[in-house]
């Protein structure tokens, strides 16, 4: 018993020591870049927010360090020299955090509620979010927008939107994401019935044109060559320097049927995963322009995107044997709209050793450079920098302790 | 009355037995109560001349035989009681009946939580590491089973805040389901959420068994950490026990126990009882606004939407002490209750409309007959709960703190729901316990249990066709052989086998089929010092509710895998007085677990609900020890500390992305488990002034302070520890004052919880009650 209860008090005066002399509370790497990670053990928690001075070499952990965050999904926008940190709880509020980066350290500037919203980006000095329903109501079936201004982080104006206006064809349209283009706010959407996503309507990209800060429904685009823009969360839309804006389609587009007593899956899609465009300062598809990606890849299709500048994007890519509707590409390429040219990008690890890629990225626009974080199915987590020039990859900082989730950088 | 009637018949007997016995010998029957006449079993009878030693059986009764005609000296003691002695004069061929009745040793008894003392004495002095609280000295508090428990080593409950919101309940390191609940040895699972430990009302309760770790096999069940058995004892044959409180936040709370008993034997025994409240205690929360979306950190506000209120009647009629049965009683539990939904797992969501409702409607059967043939028992329960559970989320907009809201869709507040079903659970307990002689006996144990949960959801018609009937059968059985060597040393060794069959409708049934071992001794050094030590390799199987979810803050894990564990006990009892003023207790316990694929909570994906989850291994090794001191017959005091390490032993995490091992050490191997409070304890003091103002009359003031060490919510390797997330060092001190007069027939009792108005917090950071006042009033009367 003695012995027992001794030991207990030992434990006890131990683990207070260590607790209290283990931890200091700078960050082990002070700098300019920000990586969020998702502990590799944390089921259910949010990732960790680490600093770093470079890109190119070293390591940065979590074991120690670096800033805790509430919540499970976290999504990331950097704009006006701010880092916001979006919270996506599905029954639970939203909420945004703001950051500054203030000697190599992330300094909280506000907190703020939100609703858990499904598409946002930054629009003039705001940031646009948007609320997507997922069921069909009685009366009426609306999205809510916030516009929160970024000056003074808090949410200026707030408002709803008729849901089913921009298909009008009876189903929801669910906004893939949004994207300000010249004054305007483009809004690519997939139609839903149903909360399981399933839809009547495919083989079809359209777009809804907002104007900004009124939110008034302009129009929608339609195009009959492909299926729709963008995906679930993913930002199918690209503005290169002219204004002309890029658009590609994964064709994931799905819907269910029953079967005995179960809702089985299908996909609907007959068209190839493509890329089209709009010109600058027009409200219409170019219909000189289509870029058949499934052909000038050899059978991929695209599944997310990063504009790199010169008309350059760095693309997430997936067999088209393997298609998902919300499988993330474990390949990239780098596509050349102008040339419409694919070209794998060599240099990383080898496919099978690959749990996944990040697909929320830094790149300083040069027309060159674009930082993308990898994660190896044995724990071990690099950024690695893509030189679009001779499509390789090069392995820079490691990141210990868990996945990179994004890859961003504050002046 | 009708006891004397009683008593008139035995002497009677004994006079016909004196008169017409052809035995030359002499022979003295006896039996030992306490002062308020319920038997003492395992008193101590001492035949001071003969040097016969013998303890009382479970009736409190003792007998001598084959006594020369003389003059003998009884002398008759039990622990926390005041020894008594007693001539007794035995003719050739007689039958002398003595009756002792053992004032408490009231320096032991006063005691807010009663360690191992009077009834609860066995108990503590079984080979398993337990405690047993004596409910009956709580009676005049306004606490319910759940807050008894939280005094206890060892024992942390974790409320997620106040009148009938969740709990969830540690021991020894093992938590929630782990724990297994018994009423009277019959398992809770299937109660309904109108009866659950955190609203019954301690006062049905005589007493409340606390198993650490192994769990008897008469308690049967796949009970893995622990498990707590709530005896009602059948107090008395006639009587009425009624209380009601009233106190901070509108809380009304009433309890009436009654039964009454025939000569014949037939028997009606009543519990009835009612909780109702706001909870509308303030918290201290990062409130926005509504509208602009703007934090005011650290918002005092009160809860708005939070009211609680249920109600229960459960009535058993039957017979007892018939030649075929000693007890076939016939009941029914009766219950509802209705509780607004303030928040979701986490406090920064907050609900305004969403409720539910329940009702409990639970036939029961309870046989018990001791020596069917000479030496076997058997138990015999049954039960079928025909209840109804409803959730209701029909309000489309989202509240703030403040009680406002905005319209949010079309999709209720968090899901919009009508969602109206039945558990539809049953349960069956058999248990035969057989003598092979007066220091072996064998047990065999069975438990059932069926759960089909079906419903319709009236806001969602197109979406009965998602809605599976989910069930989940369970079986446990078990064998035990026990050694006994009474007040020397005991063993029982023990073999279970665990089945279960769960199945979603459309889906194929998944089968589980387990074994599980375990042996328990116990020795006594001396008579106040008691070791003990018990092993068992045990398995946990997830219950329908870890499956299923509770449809509230609960999401199901079909992936659930049961739980194996290998457990190893170590205890010791001591008690011992520096002389007549000073008395002490000293107890303590050690556990070491090592567990496979241990079940815990952790919050869902998107922290909206709490999920149950498998670890691929988790090791625990706690200490827990409980000092108590009595000075004269006034002063009383005691203490408790626990602390419990739990290592995550998980060696390898799964990619989330690819469902697949890491090839990697994880970076959490052998961290401490988050969210799991590791250090608490409590002091409780209580002073007693005995017939004041009259004789009979007694005055009690006690206070109880609880300490829990902050810890962290998630991981404690990850992040700096500045901003990290943590649960505060929480310190909450409680204080009451009973006065009871005409002989305890009438009591008046005031309490003050967390006078301090400390910020307390819980599962998951929830917070719980701020200070609050209590006034109770009860009323006890009965009749042998």
């Amino acid at each position: 018993m003695k012995t027992t209860f001794s030991k207990a008090i030992a434990a006890v005066a131990i683990t207070a020591t260590l607790a209290s002399c283990s931890k200091d509370d700078g960050p082990k790497n002070p700098g300019n870049f920000i990586l969020a990670v998702t502990p590799a053990a944390s089921t259910g928690v949010a990732d960790y927010l680490v600093t770093a001075g470079s890109l190119d070499t070293g390591k940065v952990s979590i074991i120690g360090n670096g800033l805790e965050q509430d919540g499970t999904y976290r999504y990331y926008l950097t704009t006006n020299n701010k880092f916001y940190s979006m919270l996506y709880g599905q029954g639970n509020p939203g909420a945004v955090t703001a950051y500054s980066i203030q000697q190599g350290s992330l300094v909280k500037l506000t907190n703020f509620q939100t609703e858990t919203v499904q598409a946002f980006a930054p629009v003039n000095n705001d940031i646009l979010l948007t609320k997507v329903p997922r069921s069909i109501g009685a009366d009426s079936t609306v999205y809510t927008y916030y516009q929160v201004n970024t000056s003074t982080n808090t949410i200026g104006k707030r408002g709803t939107l008729d849901a089913l206006a921009p298909a009008n064809n009876g189903e929801i349209a669910h906004f893939s994401w949004l994207q300000q283009v010249g004054n305007k706010v483009f809004a690519p959407f997939f139609p839903i019935k149903n909360n399981s996503f399933d839809s009547d309507f495919h083989d079809q990209a359209w777009i809804a044109v907002y104007s900004y800060p009124d939110m008034k429904l302009e129009k929608t685009i339609k195009d009959d060559r492909t299926s729709f823009i963008g995906r679930y969360f993913v930002n199918g839309l690209g503005v290169v320097e002219n204004g002309d804006v890029y658009a590609f389609s994964s064709s994931v587009s799905t819907t269910s049927d029953l079967v005995g007593d179960k809702n089985v899956k299908r996909f609907t899609d007959t068209k190839p995963s493509a890329i089209t465009r709009i010109k600058a300062g027009s409200t219409e598809f170019d219909k000189s322009y289509y870029f058949d990606f499934e052909a000038k890849s050899g059978n991929y299709y695209i599944t997310n995107w990063l504009y790199i500048g010169g008309g350059k994007f760095v693309a997430h890519i997936q067999p088209k044997a393997k298609k998902g509707a919300y499988t993330a590409g474990s390949e990239l390429a780098i596509v050349d709209v102008n040339a419409q040219s694919v070209t794998k990008v060599t240099g990383l690890p080898k496919l099978e050793d690959i749990s996944g890629l990040t697909t929320n990225n830094y790149t300083p626009k040069d027309g060159r450079t674009a930082y993308i974080g990898v994660n190896l199915a044995n724990t071990k987590c690099y950024v690695y920098k893509i030189d679009a020039s001779t499509a390789t990859a090069t392995q820079g900082v490691e990141v210990i302790g868990g996945k990179i989730t994004a890859v961003q950088h504050l002046d | 009355m009708q006891f004397k009637k009683f008593l008139l018949l035995g002497i009677l007997c004994s006079v016909f037995s004196a008169t017409f016995s052809q035995n030359k010998s002499a022979t003295i029957t006896g039996k030992v109560l306490d002062e308020d006449g319920i038997a003492l079993p395992g008193a101590i009878v001492k035949l001071q001349e003969k040097a016969i030693t013998l303890t009382t059986d479970a009736d409190g009764a003792f007998t001598l035989k084959n006594l020369i005609a003389g003059n003998y000296q009884l002398n008759v003691s039990s622990v926390g009681m005041l020894p008594q002695q007693k001539q007794v004069t035995v003719k050739e061929g007689s039958t002398v009946n003595v009756k002792f009745v053992l004032k408490a040793n009231v320096q032991n008894l006063q005691s807010v939580k009663v360690y191992g003392r009077t009834a609860s004495q066995e108990v503590n002095r079984q080979a398993f590491a337990v405690t047993a609280i004596d409910a009956k000295k709580l009676y005049n508090t306004t606490l319910d089973i759940s807050g008894a428990l939280d005094r206890v080593s060892g024992v942390r409950v974790r409320e997620s805040g106040g009148v009938g919101s969740n709990f969830n309940l540690s021991l020894n390191g093992f938590s929630g389901n782990n724990i297994k609940y018994f009423i009277d040895g019959i398992p809770m699972d299937n109660f309904g959420s109108s009866f659950q430990i955190n609203n019954i009302p301690v006062n049905i309760a005589e007493r409340i068994e606390v198993y650490k770790g192994v769990v008897p096999m008469w308690l049967g069940s796949d009970a893995l950490g622990g498990a707590i058995n709530i005896v009602t004892g059948d107090r008395y044959r006639n009587y009425v026990d009624a209380s009601y409180s009233y106190g901070s936040f509108n809380t009304h709370r009433s309890v009436v126990n009654a039964a009454v008993t025939s000569k014949g034997g037939l028997t009606v025994q009543l519990n009835a009882f009612q909780n109702y409240s706001d909870n509308n205690y303030k918290v201290q929360v990062e409130a926005s606004d509504i509208n602009t979306g703007a934090y005011s950190p650290k918002a005092t506000i009160r809860r708005f939407h939070d009211t609680y209120h249920n109600e229960a009647l459960i009535v058993n009629a039957g017979v007892v002490d018939k030649s075929f049965a000693d007890k076939l009683l016939l009941g029914i539990t009766l219950g509802q209750n209705y509780k607004e939904i303030q928040t979701g797992a986490r406090m920064v969501s907050v609900f305004g409309g969403w409720h539910r409702r329940g009702n409990t409607i639970m036939p029961s059967l309870k046989y018990k007959k001791d020596n069917l043939v000479k030496g076997l028992n058997v138990t015999l329960n049954a039960n079928y709960n025909l209840g109804t559970e409803q959730n209701i989320d029909t309000m489309n907009v989202r509240f703030d703190w403040y009680g406002n809201s905005i319209p949010n869709g079309t999709s209720g507040e968090r899901s919009r729901t009508l969602y109206k079903y039945k558990n539809n659970n049953g349960l069956v307990t058999a248990m035969a316990n057989y003598k092979i002689s007066e220091r072996q006996s064998l047990a065999l144990s069975n438990v059932f249990s069926t759960f089909a949960r079906e419903g319709s959801d009236a806001a969602n018609p197109s979406n009965n066709n998602l809605e599976r009937p989910n069930k989940t059968n369970k079986n446990v059985l078990g064998l035990g052989y026990n050694y006994d060597v009474k007040d020397v040393w005991s063993v029982t060794v023990f073999g279970k086998h665990y089945l279960q069959n769960t199945s979603v409708k459309g889906g194929p049934t998944a089968t589980t089929s387990k074994v599980g071992y375990g042996t328990a001794v116990s020795y006594f050094v001396k008579p106040n010092l008691q070791l003990k030590s018990s092993y068992e390799h045990t398995n946990r199987l997830p219950d329908a509710i870890e499956f299923f979810g509770d449809l509230e803050n609960q999401e199901g894990n079909l992936d659930l895998k049961p739980q194996a564990s290998d457990n190893f006990n170590i205890g010791i009892m001591y008690d011992f007085a520096l002389n007549d003023n000073h008395h002490f207790s000293v107890t303590g316990n050690g556990a070491l677990r090592h567990a496979k694929d241990f079940i815990y909570t952790r919050l869902n994906n998107n922290q909206s609900k709490f999920i149950a989850d498998n670890r691929d291994g988790v090791s625990t090794w706690g200490a827990d020890a409980e000092l108590r001191y009595s000075y004269k017959n006034w002063l009383n005091a005691g203490a408790t500390v626990t602390y419990q390490y739990l290592r995550n032993l998980q060696k390898y995490e799964i990619d989330q992305t690819t469902g697949k091992y890491y090839t990697s050490v994880s970076l959490l191997y052998l961290n401490q488990m988050p969210n799991i409070p590791f250090l608490f304890g409590n002091v409780d003091a209580s002073a007693t002034l005995r017939d004041l103002g009259q004789k009979g009359n007694s005055f009690t003031v006690g206070t109880n302070l609880l300490y829990v060490h902050d810890f962290w919510l998630y991981w404690p390797a990850y992040g700096t520890s500045k901003g990290k997330y943590g649960i505060p060092l929480q310190i909450a001190l409680d204080a009451n004052a009973v006065y009871s007069f005409h002989n305890g027939r009438y009591n008046l009792g005031l309490e003050v919880k967390n006078i301090t108005d400390a910020l307390m917090y819980d599962n998951f950071s929830l917070q719980k009650p701020s200070r609050g006042f209590y006034l109770n009033f009860r009323y006890f009367i009965n009749k042998q």
